[in-house]
């Protein structure tokens, strides 16, 4: 029996499209190769790449031969009537050459990019029992990776297509079945008791000289919030969030000062409710004066806006926008007030709470990162810590480790003198998802940490907040500057 | 052929030529028609998504580049030939969708679903030829939908697929959510009508429209995995729907299902309270998970039916892939957490959900070692399908082993979306079940349209494919390792990924070789329909029912009588017979249905063939199970 053999005619459409395919293709793939390998040299004879030019030749060469061979093949097989050429056997001989170079790739780039796994030793204590996790898991996956992925080529070779051979008829073994089905469960037996000794540890009880550490995500930012000299962090709520108190602090003064700003606002809102039919006739008398004049063809961009205000204010949407502007603003200033009759909750406990715009940490100390989102499911990534956990908006979440590498440590390891921890965003949030993110440093002693906090602003500082306004003025600008810093950090906010 | 049978010939005859244009292209009631136009419309949606995913490829690897024509095709998404960043997560996420629901979900089994199950169980068409139709058409219009969002004003959904809430539900917090997302939303709800419909057809049809002969246990491995797949679908798509239903009531009727403690930067304080971000991944993810294995099942069905007919051999282990197939279903159910572990659910929970996991690789183990002995001491045939299937368990196997560190919770802290999980699962679903598609494709385009593929075009096609999706996903996994999150725009701006740039660049330039390779198979495909080779009766000398049907399409599909079926499918090279084949439809009284290897030597014991017919497979599972066999 005759099977699968190849029958081309000269200038068929297989050989066009293929000679297409590489013409197309090869300059891509070699431009590529290239550039990984080394930037792009000034334009002269001697820095051209001798290399490529004769890779190029090469490979001309070689699909002319090929195509050649096609040729001759085709035309032999017209003479003799006989098949020369069997693509079941160029398939097997594709599948065991396939097979060895990949296995030979995936050995190469283990030992070429086995450097970055896991960004070389753990930065944290429990990063010792993940990592040992992890290699156990790669041990035996990658032994079982290598051998099925061999056999199932070397198969594809060894019992490629004989007509004088009969398939093997062995339809079912239920000893073997029974060993493959065992095997595995042992083995990941072994694996699931492992990992659940590991995670329970990770996320088992936090112990009582855990510092707290509030980190707080946000479009797109991250803060961090320690507690002052009483060692307490004060309470919050989201209704609190306003400039001046990005984190939602309760503190008196802020609070009062949101109040303050909210019933304005309600006022003004209220004061354009009223007078929304003027407006939405003067909007009316503006889009008809400017149409009527012919200006919405002289000045389009004008009149797209023009228009865009006139149809809200006569389909109603601008008198609604306002109507719910001033429900929502009304209802944050209802529950404000309902949280400013409980004095338990506004306890002092917050006015000294430091904002920052880094965390540092302090070797072998551990610590509970609180988390809280803003806006938003965020997700807080430090993959050198082994650590990532979700911040979602409404439900607070944390995660306990301690840190055991300084950054000082760390650079020195990785000769890199620039290095920093950092703490990145790992759940989609926008579109500066890319770069949002808060550098971390671990510092080596206590002493470097204190020095570092008592230079970093308290919430309010005790004597402000009995004066008068202007201090409150200097506070105001030094988060505006903060603010200011992280935009000019974050390059798509400008 | 009796009387009647010619009589209903005739009437077939006549029948068929009262088709107008209409109702035999457009609202077609015919299986193997709908079958058509769920793969050209899968096709189509493929080639979005793959462009799709082109682009941002480009922005990833060259992020400082200026790419003119970009700027000409997506206009203002692309000033200066620089991809907008809301636009980028707006392609990423349309590509999630498209591909897991349009192509690998509908485009898969959809066609083969419609396609097999009434040829290969001996059925004149599905159980309600209606809902069928209707089917491909909310289908359709989900797809017009969903394409519609790309060029909304604000740009398309871009809260990644799986449109976590609160950032899907706000129309402030990121442009994507505002029309685009109410479109997707529209979309997907049409989607889970369509998918509803189909599966309640399938179901009804595997269970009650069997020919004669046809018992359980004697259906092919594709009719198990297409009924799976259609119990999981129906168990599990409503759910989302109530997950998408709950978003639209807290988009725009202002319920806080999913929303609380929200502080949006220059709106304020929102009103909502009382609601969990969390509630809605339980909901997502309880279909998602099983989402997983409604794309894969379909993929392994086909590759089982493929690799047998190819290695000349009968599946091995035909009860243990069916067992497999059913503890995977029943495991997906309940293995849904593993995608949340770090969400701050009770790690309690977390350990439960990591238990049932790794269970689930079990069952996939079976699988893969059978498939490998179904290979030893075959005769294999390398037809384009049958590489698309052994590329199929290549993946299978090396994105199915990632799986085991990504099921595990304490594993899951470091690689939890990361570039790790990218590579896991665009092998393991994403590869495979396109391979497998693409298997099918290959198989049955003889039965489809009645012509051959070119088959050297279809080997180019594979290698190239196969080669590229390695170089694009493997070297993903060590990115993921390094701790590199995935959704990032670009990696230029944190130190720590530049040493990846050559890696991404590698990647695009690989995806690019990669979709150029679909060029050939595009032409392959549509060329032949008018052009190709007509097709032989059974060109592959295939065991199973659909080839004894004529190559020409017929209303009804066998002109008279259904024939009946005497044997399992995979009756291949049997001792007992010259040809290496042995079709379930021919009638051979004296040879026994199955031989067993022992009693070649003996005289066939024909008791315990009466046993093996009678028995299903549930049966028979149950006896492996307490070792009575």
């Amino acid at each position: 029996m005759r099977f699968d053999t190849l029958r081309i005619r000269p200038n068929s459409f297989i050989k066009k499209a293929l000679l297409m395919l590489t013409t197309v293709l090869t300059p891509w793939i070699l431009m590529a190769a290239a550039d990984v390998v080394e930037p792009p040299k000034e334009f002269s004879l001697a820095n051209w790449d001798w290399v490529s030019i004769l890779t190029w030749v090469l490979a001309l060469l070689v699909i002319l031969v090929i195509a050649r061979a096609f040729d001759i093949g085709a035309l032999t097989e017209k003479i003799t009537g006989k098949s020369v050429m069997s693509w079941n056997n160029i398939n097997a001989w594709i599948a065991i050459i396939f097979i060895v170079l990949s296995l030979a790739g995936v050995f190469w780039e283990l030992k070429y990019h086995g450097q970055y796994v896991l960004l070389g030793d753990s930065s944290s204590l429990h990063g010792e029992t993940y990592d040992s996790m992890f290699y156990w898991t790669f041990g035996f996956t990658f032994f079982v990776f290598v051998v099925t992925e061999f056999l199932l080529f070397y198969f594809m070779f060894r019992y490629r297509y004989n007509e004088n051979r009969k398939a093997l008829y062995y339809f079912h073994n239920n000893k073997l079945e029974v060993i493959w089905t065992i095997v595995p469960t042992i083995v990941l037996t072994f694996l699931v008791l492992r990992g659940f000794t590991t995670w329970s540890k990770i996320t088992g009880e936090v112990s009582k000289d855990t510092q707290d550490i509030e980190v707080f995500a946000y479009q797109f930012g991250w803060k961090a919030r320690y507690a002052g000299d009483d060692q307490q962090l004060g309470n919050q709520n989201f209704n609190f969030i306003s400039g001046t108190n990005p984190l939602g602090v309760a503190e008196d003064s802020k609070v009062e000062e949101l109040i303050g700003d909210l019933k304005k606002e309600v006022a003004q809102l209220e004061a354009l409710q009223a007078s929304a039919e003027d407006s939405t006739k003067a909007w009316k008398a503006r889009h008809d004066r400017f149409v009527s004049t012919g200006l919405h063809i002289t000045y389009p961009e004008d009149y797209k806006s023009l228009k865009a205000k006139y149809t809200d204010a006569v389909s109603g949407a601008y008198e609604r926008t306002l109507e719910k502007d001033i429900k929502r603003k009304k209802t944050a200033l209802n529950r404000i007030s309902e949280y400013r009759k409980d004095k338990d909750f506004f306890n002092g406990a917050g006015d000294d709470d430091k904002v920052t715009t880094e965390i540092v940490l302090v070797k072998n100390k551990p610590y509970n990162f609180k988390f809280r989102a803003r806006d938003v499911i965020h997700s807080a990534y430090m993959p050198h810590f082994r650590v990532q956990m979700n911040c979602v908006p409404g439900m607070p979440t944390s995660f306990a480790f301690t840190p055991t590498m300084t950054t000082a440590e760390a650079r020195q390891t990785k000769g890199n003198k620039e290095f920093d921890y950092y703490l990145y965003c790992n759940k989609i949030c926008g579109a500066a998802h890319y770069n949002m993110k808060i550098k971390v440093t671990v510092v080596d002693s206590e002493a470097e940490y204190n020095t570092w906090l008592a230079s970093q602003a308290p919430l309010v500082t005790p004597a402000i907040a009995e004066e008068s306004q202007k201090e409150e003025k200097d506070s105001k600008t030094e988060m505006g500057e903060m603010e200011t810093a992280m935009l000019t950090n974050n390059p798509t906010l400008n | 052929m009796s009387t009647a049978a010619i009589h209903a010939d005739t009437h077939h005859d006549h029948h068929e030529h009262k088709e107008s244009f209409i109702s035999k292209y457009v609202f077609s009631m015919d299986h193997k028609m709908i079958s058509k136009q769920f793969l050209i419309t899968g096709i189509v949606m493929g080639m979005v998504g793959l462009i799709m995913s082109l682009i941002f490829r480009l922005q990833l690897a060259w992020p400082d580049e200026q790419f003119g024509f970009l700027e000409t095709l997506l206009g203002k998404w692309a000033v200066d030939g620089k991809l907008d960043p809301n636009f980028y997560m707006g392609l990423v996420t349309i590509h999630g969708t498209i591909m897991v629901f349009y192509v690998l979900t509908a485009g898969l089994s959809g066609t083969f679903s419609n396609l097999l199950i009434p040829l290969q169980l001996g059925a004149r068409d599905m159980a309600s030829p209606f809902m069928n139709m209707l089917s491909y058409w909310f289908f359709f219009l989900s797809s017009v939908t969903l394409l519609s969002s790309v060029f909304v004003e604000t740009g398309p959904a871009s809260g990644g697929w799986t449109v976590y809430p609160p950032l899907s539900a706000l129309e402030k917090a990121m442009p994507g959510s505002g029309l685009g997302m109410t479109l997707w939303l529209a979309a997907i709800a049409l989607f889970i009508v369509s998918s509803l419909l189909a599966g309640i057809n399938y179901i009804s049809t595997v269970l009650n429209m069997r020919t004669k002969g046809m018992s359980m246990n004697r259906m092919p491995l594709t009719i198990w995995a297409f009924f799976f797949t259609a119990i999981l679908g129906l168990l599990s798509f409503p759910v989302l729907l109530g997950a998408a239903i709950f978003l639209i009531f807290d988009r725009s009727f202002g319920t806080s299902f999913y929303l609380s403690d929200i502080y949006l930067e220059g709106v304020g304080a929102l009103e909502n309270i009382g609601g969990s971000p969390v509630l809605y991944q339980h909901l997502f993810w309880f279909l998602g998970h099983p989402e997983v294995y409604i794309i894969l099942m379909p993929a392994l069905g086909i590759t089982s039916e493929v690799i047998s007919t190819n290695a000349r051999k009968p599946i091995f282990g035909y009860t243990a892939m069916v067992i497999s197939l059913m503890g995977i279903s029943f495991l997906s159910f309940i293995v849904w957490g593993h995608h949340m572990f770090i969400t701050g659910m009770n790690p309690f929970l977390g350990s439960v959900f990591m238990i049932l996991t790794l269970i689930i690789a079990v069952p996939s183990a079976v699988k893969a070692f059978n498939y490998l002995t179904t290979l030893w001491k075959g005769n294999l045939r390398f037809n384009p399908a049958m590489l698309f299937s052994i590329g199929l368990v290549s993946f299978f196997i090396s994105g199915g082993l990632t799986g085991i560190y990504l099921g595990n919770a304490a594993l899951d802290i470091q690689l939890h979306d990361s570039y790790f999980v990218v590579a896991h699962f665009h092998l393991v679903m994403g590869s495979a079940a396109i391979f497998g598609m693409f298997a099918g494709i290959y198989h049955w385009y003889p039965k489809m349209f009645g012509r051959m593929m070119n088959k050297t075009l279809g080997y180019f096609h594979f290698w190239i494919t196969f080669i590229t999706a390695y170089l694009v996903f493997f070297p993903m996994h060590f990115m993921g390792l390094a701790g590199v999150p995935r959704r990032y725009y670009q990696f230029t701006l944190v130190e720590d990924f530049n040493v990846w740039m050559d890696v991404n660049k590698l990647i695009t330039v690989a995806a690019i070789v990669g979709g150029g390779a679909q060029l050939l198979f595009l032409y392959n495909f549509f060329y032949n329909i008018f052009k190709g080779k007509k097709a032989k009766q059974n060109p592959w000398q295939s065991n199973t029912l659909e080839w004894s049907t004529p190559v020409e399409r017929i209303h009804g599909n066998w002109p008279g009588e259904i024939p009946t079926v005497y044997r399992g499918p995979y009756e291949y090279s049997r001792p007992d017979r010259e040809e290496d084949f042995f079709p379930q439809y021919e009638p051979d009284e004296s040879a026994p249905e199955v031989l067993h290897t022992k009693e070649t030597k003996s005289a066939p014991d024909t008791k315990k063939v009466e046993e093996v017919e009678e028995g299903s497979v549930f049966f028979a599972a149950i006896k492996r199970v307490f070792g009575l066999s």
